[in-house]
This record gives structure tokens, sequence and C-alpha cells, in this order.
């Protein structure tokens, strides 16, 4: 809308969020002038001492690998919430606050409440035992698997918040169509719903994978010293080592393997999404 | 299909959708048991964990800051949003496209990257490790949760009421305050509310700012939980469950939760 004498001074309203985003750009910049820097000019030497160790490239295959499971996990158990709560319009307020209070919950009382469940003496491996079922307490935490659990379990609520939204868009005279032609639900659901919901499928996939790739609180409380991921690697430079070069170096690394598997997603989902659904 | 069918995945999705709040409730638990740890069958109930929590200054004075904190983000994010996403709705420039792309880009983002941009920024300042900083980090990380709702908010005004209102004499600041404010308040409220909590529970960047100064609830409690896990650790952070239940519950109450699920008009 454009009233008919609309007064440019209205431009400085801009000013703050501008002040906002200038100290955005600004860390962003510095991260580049840190990662790249020396004394002596523009210098890959903080990259090559992350390229040059075999143990990183582990740290890194780590991260990817465990924020892909986690991303694919978090997408395929989210994914019967959804239509659940699609499907149940009149309990969806209800169910939605089932959901989005976990999410919203500190991800560090969450990962705090797996440490509780999973731990060698925790409710898990306690009525295990009370049950007869064990005799030595299960390693569910300090290594990948407790990893695995935690984030994917911290990262469900974002997939089934995205399904959701693209599910509640479907016209449900599409379902009634497929129906009245004779198809059951399962195959209703799988020729005309779940096609229809992919993207929204794929919107969460994005999400908890980019949130996993960055993730430092899990991984160090459920994966322990030794399973190191990118995340829990540059809090320890920055925190431990004051090496914010280094630091700085190992964050782009991470900006730059994360948008390299956001564009794989992207094309994964071209060829998997048809054009008229998106 | 047939009904048993339904009624299994019916329920097996119920499973699943109550395993998010699973270790909330597990938590919680622990919180009121008297040994300070779930066993079988259940010991004695108490409250002693709490009390201990709220006699210890410590964690007294890091949910004060975290509440304190959380406020000021939250008026802030979301008048810096409203400002914003005004003067776009009333000036459209040709950028404003691009712009909003920059101001949702921290969403793009691993948070372990953006806690190191930002420390590099703040220690430039000398910001680190102080209550302002941690402010000004969070508004960077929770504007694009304002931003969201306002633009939406904005964007349903019915542009004849600005109009006429404008004919009827109503000044700039009229405009903006008397007419734009009160028409886009379910933007405003759900801003203000979910800025709020996003800061109240933030931890990834916030532990990347904290120092000896000031700390906040939710970085305390990681660093106690890797010092010595006791039962305390239970009863705060059930307080935090409550804090963040309270302000969903004020959300559905005074907007409704269909924001978070529905797509943008735009």
């Amino acid at each position: 809308m454009r009233t008919s004498a609309t007064p440019r001074s209205l431009g400085w309203l801009l000013l703050p969020a501008l002040l906002v985003l200038a100290l955005f750009l600004g860390s962003v910049v510095l991260l580049f002038l840190n990662a790249f820097w020396t004394k002596d000019g523009v210098s890959l030497v903080y990259f090559r001492q992350i390229v040059e160790r075999p143990d990183y490239h582990e740290v890194f295959l780590r991260t990817v690998s465990i924020s892909v499971v986690v991303a694919l996990a978090s997408a395929v158990l989210a994914y019967p919430i959804a239509w659940l709560l699609w499907r149940l319009p009149r309990w969806r307020n209800l169910l939605l606050v089932v959901v989005l209070v976990p999410w919203l919950v500190s991800l560090v009382v969450r990962t705090y409440g797996w440490l509780v469940i999973l731990g060698p003496k925790g409710f898990l491996n306690e009525a295990l035992r009370w049950l007869g079922a064990i005799q030595s307490p299960l390693p569910l935490i300090f290594n990948d698997l407790g990893v695995v659990i935690g984030l994917t379990h911290v990262l469900m609520p974002f997939s089934v918040i995205a399904t959701l939204s693209v599910l509640l868009q479907i016209d449900t005279r599409l379902e009634e169509a497929s129906e009245s032609l004779g198809a059951s639900g399962l195959a209703t659901w799988r020729r005309v719903v779940l096609p229809l919901s992919l993207p929204g499928v794929f919107t969460g996939i994005g999400i908890t994978f980019l949130t996993s790739m960055g993730a430092i609180v899990t991984p160090i409380l459920l994966g322990g010293i030794r399973q190191k991921m990118a995340g829990t690697q540059i809090y320890q430079e920055v925190v431990y080592n004051f090496n914010m070069n280094k630091a700085s170096a190992w964050a782009l690394c991470l900006l730059l393997l994360s948008g390299l598997g956001l564009m794989l997603l992207r094309a994964l989902e071209s060829a998997l999404v048809p054009k008229a659904d998106r | 299909m047939n009904a048993p069918l339904i009624k299994l995945g019916r329920a097996g999705s119920f499973a699943l959708l109550f395993f998010l709040p699973a270790p909330i409730l597990v938590i919680a638990a622990t919180s009121f048991a008297a040994a300070g740890y779930l066993r079988f069958p259940p010991g004695e109930l108490s409250l002693r964990w709490y009390l201990e929590a709220a006699t210890d200054p410590r964690w007294v004075e890091a949910f004060l800051t975290s509440l304190g904190i959380a406020g000021i983000v939250a008026v802030l994010a979301t008048a810096i949003a409203f400002t914003g996403t005004y003067a776009g709705h009333r000036l459209k420039p040709r950028w404003l496209p691009a712009f909003e792309l920059v101001v949702m880009s921290p969403l793009f983002f691993p948070h372990a990257a953006l806690g190191v941009a930002l420390v590099n920024v703040l220690a430039l300042t000398g910001h680190l490790g102080t209550a302002g900083g941690i402010v000004a980090a969070h508004v960077v990380v929770t504007l694009p949760f304002a931003w969201r709702p306002i633009a939406v908010a904005m964007a349903r005004i019915d542009g004849e009421i600005m109009e006429a209102a404008s004919l009827l004499g109503a000044d700039e600041r009229r405009l903006a305050l008397g007419i734009a404010l009160p028409l886009a308040r379910s933007g405003l409220v759900t801003a203000l509310l979910f800025t709020f909590i996003i800061s109240f529970d933030e931890v990834t960047v916030t532990m990347f700012l904290t120092g000896p100064q000031v700390t906040t609830l939710p970085v305390q409690i990681y660093a106690f939980i890797q010092e010595n896990a006791s039962p305390v650790l239970a009863a705060i952070s059930t307080a935090t469950v409550v804090v963040t239940l309270v302000v969903v519950m004020l959300l559905e109450r005074l907007i409704g939760l269909e924001f978070f699920v529905a797509h943008d008009p735009a």
C-alpha cells in the first residue's frame, strides 16, 4: 500500500533492523578475516592445519554421517505424528502443545533427560535390570548411538511442524476423489497424500540436517569426549584453546559442508518431487 | 483401508507423539524423588531439590539473568521487527525481498558457526562475557522469528483503512502507532512470546558468550551436568520447562498455535 504521500523519512524505521544485520554481517566478515588473514597476508595456513589432520577427517565424516542419519530418522519418525495431527483436527491444538513444548524447552534440558534415561545407572538400564532382562548395563550413551538418539529426539519437532504445515495445505477433495474412485486408504496415502507432503518432509530434512551439523551440547553430553563432532571441536578451539583463527576456519568448513549438503538435498528434491507439486 | 490397520497406525503414531515429551517427564519425575534418582519401585516424594535450588544464589541469579535477558531481547526484537516490517510495508522498496532474505539468513547458519562468528565481533567490541553482548547476539538469533509473524500480520492489514486514516488527517506517528500497531497485534504478541522463549532456552550460541560475570540458566545447567550431575539439576530443569509451558499456553490462549503450522500468505 502506498498512501498518497509516503514520506521518505519512514526509511529511518529500517535503521534498527539494519544495525542488527550489520552486527550479523560484520561477524561473518570477521569469520572470513580470522580464517584467512595472517601476519603475512592472506593464507590458507589455518585450513591446512585442519585438512592435514587425519583425525579431523574422521570428525567431519562423523558429523556428516550422524547428521544424515539424524535428519532421515527424524523425518521418518515425525511423519506419523504429523499425519496424526492432520487427521485429528479437533485435537490438533492440544496435540500441538505436546509437540511445541518439547521443541521449545531448552535442548540442554532435553539432552539431560536422555542422560537420565540412557545412562549406565539410568532409568532404562535400571528398569531392564529390575525386570531381569540384563545383568550389566547396556552402553547406550558415550557413543554414536547416544548422540543419534538424543539429536533425533531434539530435532523431531522441527520435522513434525514442517511436514504438518504442508499436509494442512492439501485439498481434502483430492483424498475424497481418490477414495470415491476406489483407492484404498493406504493407496490414497501412498499415491496422493505422500507425494503432496514430500516438500514438507524435505524442508524438515534440511532444517534438521543443518541443526545437527552445528550441534554442540547434545554431542558433548551424550557422545562423551572421544566422539567429537565439528561443533564440539569448534567449541573446544574457542573456549579451551582460545584459537579464534582455527575456530573460524573450522566454522567456514562447517558452513561449506552444510551448504553442500543442502544443495544436494535440493537436487534430490527436484528429482523426486514433480514440479507441479511444489 | 481395513479398520484394524488404521487403529494400529493411530496407536503407533500416538506412541511416537508421546515419545517427544518423554525425557521431560522423566526429569520432572526425578525432581520430586527424595532419593534424587528414579528407582523401582518409586521411593519417597519430596520438594527438597526445589528448596535446595531456590536457596542457592547461583541458581537464583542465573534464573533471574535469563528471565531479564529474554524479556529485553523479546521487546527489542519485536520492536525492531515492527519498525522494519512497517517501513517495508509502507515504502515497498524494490530491494525489500533481498533485505528480508538477509534478515532470515542467520537461520541458515549452523549454530556452532554462528557462535564463533558472534564471538569474533563481540570480542572486537569488548562485549564478550557481558549481558549486553548476550542480548545483542540473541537479537540476531531471534529477529527472524519476530519478523515473520509481524510481516504476516502487517500484510493482512487492509490498505484502505490506512488510506482512510491518512485522509482524515492522521499523521505518520498516528498511522504507525494508532492504526498499524493495534491491527498487527496478533503478530506482535506471537513475536514477543516466541522470541522470549527462544532467548530464555537458547544454549548453543550463548555458551560461546558467557563469562565469569554473567551466565544464563541453560548454560549453567550445561556446566553443572559436566561437573556434578546433582538432582538439583532436575528441579532447575523442571522450572525451565514450566516457564516454557506457561509461555506456550499463553500463546495458545491469546493467539492460537496455528501460526506455527500455517504457511505464509506471502
